[in-house]
């Protein structure tokens, strides 16, 4: 070892380190020296392995950390962490110098105006309205799927196919199950490239943007007061917004939260109160006619998040979180990465949903022909029927338990053929993005929580959806505010 | 998910000591905080794509490519970002596992050269652990246009181990970083 890495401790510190040395037998993967560094530190997994490997020399090692221990006021990782902080300072003052002043005067000023909330708050809700509301929500939602839906789809491709099918397709069950209602092409591969597709590759593209200039740990800082109220940190921020993408990568990147805790609010969260791109792009475009629609919508979807949030961060106990998150630098983003990444994760989308899509298509026809689907359907009927809705939208909701961006696709549909007035479309589309996470965020949520805390949380997220929607018609029917 | 008990670290040195036969390539592994750039690199290395962003904890899970240096081909690893080896996040323990487990060839420790000081602690650890560590001070241009030199040389002698600037992003100085590695590896 270098000179420059033989002194950063001090001798105390270098005694018991050898001490524990010489006690260690076993055979370990890294050097001694840093396994006993760990030890005094007292890292959980080095404990245990000591304990299984050194047997009754595991008490010896212990005393020798606890003495350690004693020798100073602040715990031992601290003063350990502050020496080789100190080495650091030397050696970069040995090795680094500074030529000219810093020149980012612009990047400093837009840093700041990003965090400071009087300016930061105007500027985030600018990044959504024109990021989600006006690219995600009108162009991709509106224009790109009214193209793709409505002037390929249902002007050439569905009747096409229908045609072929009824002149040389003799066997009705073959008919139905490729196009008809609730065929493969006609209704599976729809939803998926026509509905689905574009809105999250405009999502993505716009989320592409923003993440690579950095504002995302900006954005963290922001909300982190407000976060903090339920439970959880700026950091948490992460999480939540790649759920406005997908809610299943989002749940698998609530592992980067510190604390079980966090892990389990934020994932209830996710599952509950995060609408996925497909749905809010959906929900998005139907609302956006009706101004009022949408404010409802989201204030409700807000409110659940916070009250939600702050109910399970009284519940769950545990410490309060600490805000702790590198600060990137704010970067122009490359269009070529934005591109190759927005064009990536379509990619992984697209051969994740169109499989599942067309085996829902298949699992629908096949409900149909044993007659399983109309009762399942059924099942869902009373409960709709409760919360004000037309039947028709049970069968979205039994959609919506398979994807969520399923189910969205499903009440597109619906809305396209007139059925549902402003105050239904809103209970629906509430209702919709709170009900139960979709299979493949479900399996997920047991991969990275566990199998209990997966259940419970899709119990009650089951549950509550329906309570709030009741709850939601009530207060609309009541106020008249969208009659 | 309770990784961190004795039984499952030991579960997880024989799946490895499995693929090991199996496969026979030597492993370069990066490290580093988040945000530094692992990810960049590693793309350039597998000439793949893994996603990359501007902000930390984009990876999550450890991802393997394959990478041809000099004459030889190596499983090219990118972990998720650690700060030190006391972990506190699931996967900055994935990392540490990792390290500890699977005996690397190469240690690339990948670091964000603005801020060179608040990332050789965890070049310390990584030294101290007796890993064979080449540092690779990244995002060099960023640190130029805010007026930064580092003695590079000087560096390496003051640590004792192999140093290499690079700016992944713009592919500058990888090639370099790839005759490093290969004369590193020969010469061990």
């Amino acid at each position: 070892m270098s000179m420059q890495l033989s002194n950063i401790y001090d001798d105390k510190i270098e005694e018991a380190i050898e001490d524990i040395e010489n006690i260690l037998e076993g055979d370990y993967v890294i050097s001694k020296r840093a396994f006993s560094l760990l030890l005094l530190q007292e890292d959980e997994d080095a404990l245990e392995e000591v304990k299984e490997l050194e047997g009754k020399n595991y008490l010896k090692i212990i005393n020798i950390v606890e003495e350690t221990k004693k020798e100073y006021e602040k715990p031992l990782t601290f003063v350990i962490s502050s020496y080789r902080q100190k080495q650091a300072k030397i050696l970069t003052d040995s090795v680094m110098t500074k030529t000219k002043g810093k020149e980012k005067s612009f990047s400093e000023t837009l840093n700041r105006i990003m965090i400071n909330p009087i300016t930061g708050i105007p500027i985030a809700l600018l990044v959504l309205y024109f990021g989600l509301y006006k690219f995600v929500g009108q162009f991709g939602a509106g224009v790109v799927v009214d193209f793709l839906e409505g002037s390929i789809f249902e002007a050439h491709i569905n009747p096409w196919i229908n045609n072929i099918l009824n002149n040389h397709i003799p066997w009705e069950w073959l008919r139905a199950l490729i196009g008809g209602d609730y065929g493969i092409i006609t209704l599976g591969i729809r939803y998926a490239v026509a509905i689905v597709l574009p809105i999250v590759g405009t999502f993505f593209f716009v989320f592409s943007i923003i993440e690579d200039s950095g504002y995302l740990p900006r954005l963290a800082m922001l909300v982190d007061r407000l976060f903090k109220n339920i439970g959880l940190n700026g950091r948490a921020v992460i999480p939540m917004v790649l759920g406005f993408g997908c809610d299943t990568m989002a749940t698998m990147v609530s592992r980067t939260l510190e604390t079980e805790r966090e892990r389990i609010i934020s994932t209830l969260l996710l599952a509950l109160a995060i609408p996925c791109s497909a749905q809010l792009g959906v929900i998005l475009s139907l609302l956006s006619g009706e101004p009022k629609a949408l404010i409802v919508w989201i204030i409700f979807i807000s409110f659940v998040f916070l009250f939600i949030g702050y109910l399970a961060a009284k519940v769950l106990p545990g410490e309060e979180p600490l805000f702790y998150m590198e600060m990137p630098p704010l970067r122009l983003p490359k269009l070529s990465n934005v591109l190759v990444k927005t064009y990536t994760r379509m990619e992984w989308y697209f051969a994740e949903i169109l499989p599942l899509f067309i085996l829902i298509s298949i699992l629908i026809w096949f409900g149909n022909i044993i007659g399983v689907f109309p009762k399942l359907v059924g099942v869902f009927r009373p409960f709709v029927m409760a919360i004000g809705l037309p039947e028709e939208v049970s069968e979205v909701f039994l959609f919506g338990f398979f994807r969520r961006d399923y189910g969205a696709a499903g009440l597109f549909d619906l809305v396209k053929e007139g059925i549902l007035s402003t105050r239904q479309l809103v209970v629906a589309a509430a209702t919709l993005t709170l009900f139960v996470p979709c299979v493949a965020q479900f399996v997920m949520m047991i991969k990275e929580r566990g199998f209990k805390t997966a259940i419970y949380i899709a119990a009650f997220v089951l549950a509550f959806s329906f309570v709030a929607g009741y709850a939601l018609n009530w207060i609309l029917l009541v106020t008249g505010v969208l009659a | 998910m309770k990784c961190c008990n004795p039984t499952e670290t030991l579960k997880n040195e024989n799946i490895v000591v499995e693929g090991e036969a199996k496969e026979g390539l030597e492993k370069i592994v990066l490290v580093g905080t988040p945000n530094v750039g692992k990810s960049v690199l590693f793309n350039r290395l597998t000439r793949s794509y893994v996603t990359v962003s501007n902000y930390p904890g984009t990876t999550v899970e450890v991802s393997r490519g394959k990478g041809v240096l000099g004459d030889r081909e190596y499983e090219i690893v990118d972990t998720p970002g650690m700060y030190s080896f006391m972990c506190i996040t699931e996967e900055e323990k994935v990392t540490k596992r990792l390290l500890f487990n699977e005996k690397p060839e190469v240690v690339l420790h990948v670091i964000d050269a603005k801020n060179l000081e608040r990332m050789l602690p965890l070049t310390f650890q990584l030294i101290e652990s007796g890993l064979p560590v080449i540092l690779v001070l990244n995002i060099m241009d960023e640190a130029k246009r805010l007026g930064l030199k580092i003695d590079i040389e000087k560096l390496e002698e003051q640590l004792g181990i192999p140093v290499v600037s690079t700016t992944a992003a713009l592919n500058k100085g990888v090639d370099i970083l790839r005759e490093r590695i290969d004369k590193y590896v020969n010469a061990a």
